[in-house]
């Protein structure tokens, strides 16, 4: 029962106010009324708002080829709002803007790095979207180091190849990019709104916020972290990988298991490589695979190369990542476009089945899988023996095979095949005329200069251009700059990228060499 | 009691009381639908004339089914609603008590209106709604305005031959007459409008009517805004007539051969400042509802009624003016103004309880009578209580207004329950003792 007070000019009249049965039924009435108003209230704020922050909507593709170029991993940020794992890239918005933030970083953009870009597509291949966390972010997927390009002539437009080694590619010089702009004076919450609404980026008064009070703080100290781990591997002082090439098993130490680079023996952090082809992966089954052979195992190889993109195991897409090995194992690789002498291709094979085929199979491989037994293909050969620059070697170590069985526990994907090997492994060569440069390290530009001795292979070449050479068999080195685009100039002097070794057939007659070098371009 | 000012007689031209205690006009709906009478109304009546009261005013009285506030009020529309009001009229004279008629008739301010009325608008001066309930109307023709002049007329003559002692023309608180008087609802543009003397035109033809149909000899008193406060509810309407207007009317009335004036105050009822007091919101929440269907103002009302959280909105709108007005005698100084400029009897009503208080506007000048009526629906035998010496019944009334909202749907009465020391089985008791005694037993 409450009460109203009247004033008047010479008394305060007090009554009581009083409720009737049916003013109390109405009165619970509405009180469960807005109950239930304000719990639908919440729920739907609360669906809102976990729809927006525990949504993981990866962007889709129903061609293998776009899900191949464009489509998640998991590579993307997840795990937990407040303290987000995994991860090489800032969010979508602020990944798009980053080359209009700092200019002078980046000139040439994105695609200046060898990164490949599609007319209707905003991103490069091998930069996949998802929404994750509240924001649309964005990934690396397999196809960032595994889609390259050739032309016949500067002339002719780029023919991208799906499962090419991303021969173009500096990698380094992308996470150099990102971590210096993202630490830039520049990279302020205002700039960073503003150069992503010019972007096109619709940023509501709660996107700005959080941006402010979130995104760009937490970009920012994601970079730190990872430049603290990863430091040593970036940066003038480090050793360039240059196009085409990535260190594979260091940034995976620091990133993974948090291991202090700067403690490890300075010779274990000379290893970039080149990247592989994914092509034909089915008769790869059972090979010796990564360069040094360190595991036989498909699936143990891919979901390691993902971790090398910024998966983790909390955040990886595992039909993902199935959907493009089921694509690999049967992708086969492209033709060779140019002229083949046919005369001089089958005298080569004979020549290849005799010094060649042991180690590399032959051109049956590209579409059957042939593997003949007492072939040693796929398996690893003593450093001794092979000869070759032992950089990449030594950064795989026991010590990190252990510690890779750590990953995925109590689970199917649980490591159980990495191992240290003895040397470097050798590999079927189908498509080989588009995987260049050659050896582990990419040090022997084309095969002709691979048949060569030690010596007589270019000391220093360029690389990253991809004018095709189709006499020596890779491509042109000659170039330094193109269209503003400067090109890594490799030297082969320097730590890790040593060009000697692996001195098969180099003592054959020069005649020969060529008639197995044309008939490598069937392989 | 022999020199007390209020036991005096009050003597007009054609009517002598025999003190100075009138029942103000005031009625529930237990008469008929069609407007015959019933026995409750005499056992009402009567119990005021009972308890000491030297006058009754009746209950709004219609003098057309149009200008009804509400169904089962008793009319005087026609011939044979007499003997039901010569029977009122009978039983209220056997203590000694006269008895005038109210004929009223609502324009506009047509409450409920009823089947009769419900698909017509109400006739009014003005074709604007009412500010209050939204109770739509139109401006009446030069037609309509002679044959309701013609009704007060013939009511005067009906009331004079069912024997009352006088006729009250209900010229305040909102219903025709202030319509057509009050320059805050009047917006004709012909004789009926404009001047004040215009807008004043309508009461004194229907006085000049009445003195044609029952002579000289019968009092007549008109009951008059001293003041319309028009602007009291809500601020942005106008303000209505004032003080100065309202004595220049009185003067007119009182040349038109009046024999009295009955001094209230306000445009609307109820209006904020009258009947003074609280406004009961849960009772209007109970009773108000069967209102709603008749303005088109009034679901908005009744949701600030009906929802705890409105209704302080409401009651701040109600109650902004009510801090500058005493709870009784709200407008006994303007009464006195208008005593001052005419030369009949003034009587004033206003939340008269009070004893001493009554006594002094009456001895000091400021009025001749004073008219009631919460206060002798709380305690029907006040005039006695009064007489007695004392100045206040043991539980007076409250001015909750209670009686008032009630008024709307339920039998009239006190319905202040902590009256009753919080026994509402007693209330309802004291509340129907109107139906006693029957008329078939």
């Amino acid at each position: 029962m409450g009460e109203i007070k009247t004033r008047t000019k010479d008394r305060i009249l007090v009554d009581e106010v009083h409720e009737s049965p049916v003013d109390r039924w109405l009165f619970r009435l509405r009180k469960i009324l807005l109950l239930a108003l304000i719990a639908l209230v919440i729920l739907v704020v609360v669906g809102r708002l976990a729809w927006r922050f525990l949504g993981d909507r990866p962007a889709t593709y129903s061609a293998i080829e776009d899900h191949f170029k464009y489509g998640s991993i998991g590579s993307e940020p997840g795990g937990s709002l407040r303290a987000a794992v995994g991860g090489v890239l800032p969010p979508y918005w602020i990944f798009k803007a980053l080359p209009k933030i700092c200019p002078d970083l980046l000139p040439g953009g994105y695609a200046s790095l060898g990164l490949i870009f599609e007319k209707g597509h905003d991103l490069p291949i091998g930069v996949s979207k998802r929404f994750r966390l509240g924001f649309e972010q964005v990934g690396l997927n397999c196809a960032v180091c595994h889609t390259g390009t050739y032309r016949a002539s500067p002339q002719s437009e780029p023919r991208i190849v799906l499962g090419m080694p991303a021969h173009g590619l500096d990698l380094q010089g992308f996470f150099n990019f990102i971590s210096a702009c993202t630490l830039d004076q520049r990279f302020t919450a205002d700039n960073v709104i503003g150069r992503v609404q010019e972007a096109g980026g619709r940023l509501g008064f709660f996107d700005r916020l959080l941006y402010r009070a979130q995104l760009v703080p937490r970009t920012q100290a994601a970079t730190l972290v990872q430049r603290n781990r990863v430091g040593v591997l970036l940066g003038d002082q480090a050793m360039q990988w240059g196009a085409g090439r990535v260190d594979t098993f260091n940034p995976y130490k620091a990133l993974q298991f948090n291991w202090r680079l700067q403690d490890l023996p300075r010779d274990e952090l000379f290893a970039a490589s080149d990247y592989p082809s994914l092509w034909n992966q089915r008769p790869r089954e059972g090979m010796e695979l990564h360069w040094d052979g360190n595991n036989d195992s498909l699936d143990e190889r891919n979901l390691s190369a993902s971790l090398g993109a910024g998966v983790t195991p909390v955040t990886i897409d595992h039909p993902a990542l199935a959907r493009v090995k089921q694509w690999t194992l049967t992708l086969p690789p492209p033709e060779y476009p140019f002229t083949i002498d046919a005369d001089l291709a089958t005298r080569g094979e004979t020549l290849y089945r005799a010094h060649c085929v042991r180690c590399h199979a032959d051109a049956r491989f590209r579409t059957a899988g042939v593997v003949e037994p007492g072939w040693q293909v796929g398996r690893v050969v003593p450093l001794a023996d092979i000869g070759t620059d032992a950089g990449r070697w030594k950064s795989y170590t026991f010590l990190f095979a252990s510690n890779q069985y750590s990953l995925y526990p109590d689970s199917t994907y649980r490591f159980t095949h990495f191992r240290k090997t003895a040397g470097y492994a050798n590999h079927p060569l189908d498509g080989i005329w588009v995987r260049a440069p050659y050896l582990h390290n990419g040090s022997v530009p084309t095969l002709a200069d691979l048949l060569e001795p030690a010596e007589a292979r270019p000391k220093a070449f360029y690389r990253g251009y991809d004018v095709y050479d189709p006499v020596k068999v890779g491509f042109r080195t000659d170039v330094a700059e193109e269209g503003g685009r400067k090109y890594f100039r490799y030297d082969t002097t320097l730590p890790g990228n040593g060009n000697g070794g692996h001195l098969y057939g180099v003592k054959l007659p020069q005649a020969d060499k060529k008639a197995i070098v044309e008939y490598m371009k069937r392989l | 009691m022999a020199d007390d000012p209020i036991f005096q007689p009050l003597r007009f031209r054609n009517l002598t009381v025999k003190n100075r205690l009138f029942r103000s006009s005031i009625s529930g709906r237990w008469d008929n639908y069609d407007g015959s009478g019933t026995q409750a109304r005499i056992n009402w009546e009567t119990k005021f004339a009972r308890g000491g009261i030297g006058a009754i005013i009746t209950s709004f009285v219609p003098v057309h089914i149009r200008g009804r506030i509400m169904p089962n009020y008793a009319m005087i529309d026609a011939d044979d609603k007499i003997p039901f009001w010569r029977e009122v009229v009978r039983s209220v004279h056997e203590y000694d008590c006269r008895f005038i008629m109210q004929l009223s008739h609502s324009g506009r301010q047509r409450d409920v209106p009823g089947i009769e009325n419900f698909m017509n608008k109400a006739l009014s001066s003005t074709n604007k709604m009412d500010g209050f309930h939204g109770l739509l109307c139109q401006a009446m023709t030069r037609d309509e305005i002679t044959q309701t002049v013609q009704h007060f007329a013939d009511g005067a003559r009906r009331a004079r031959e069912a024997g009352c002692d006088g006729v009250e023309l209900h010229a305040s608180h909102g219903y025709l007459f202030t319509q057509f008087l009050s320059s805050g609802i009047n917006d004709r543009t012909d004789e009926y409008g404009g001047p004040l003397e215009n807008r004043a035109r309508f009461l004194l033809e229907v006085i000049a009517a009445i003195r044609r149909e029952v002579g000289r000899d019968f009092h007549l008193q008109v009951k008059i805004n001293a003041v319309d406060n028009n602007n009291a509810l809500y601020p942005w309407e106008k303000k209505g007539n004032t003080l100065e207007e309202s004595i220049q009317v009185c003067k007119w009335v009182e040349e038109a051969s009046a024999d009295g004036l009955h001094v209230s105050i306000g445009s609307l009822f109820p209006h904020p400042q009258l009947p003074s007091g609280g406004f009961p919101v849960d009772e209007a929440n109970w009773w108000y509802g069967g209102m709603v269907s008749g303005g088109v103002r009034a679901y908005l009302n009744y949701a600030l009624f009906h929802y705890k959280l409105l209704r302080p909105i409401f009651l701040a709108l109600w109650n902004r003016t009510k801090k500058d007005m005493p709870v009784e005698a709200v407008c006994a100084a303007e009464a006195r103004e208008i005593k001052k400029n005419v030369s009949i009897p003034v009587i004033n009503t206003g939340g008269y309880q009070n004893g001493a208080l009554i006594r002094k506007v009456i001895s000091e000048g400021y009025v001749d009578g004073v008219t009631m009526a919460r206060p002798l629906i709380a305690n029907n035998d006040l005039p006695k209580i009064l007489a007695a010496g004392r100045d206040l019944p043991e539980r007076p009334c409250s001015f909750c207004n209670r009686c008032l909202v009630n008024a709307i749907a339920n039998p009239l009465g006190c319905y202040d329950v902590r009256r009753y020391g919080g026994d509402r089985d007693a209330m309802i008791r004291e509340v129907m003792s109107v139906f006693h005694p029957r008329q078939y037993v």
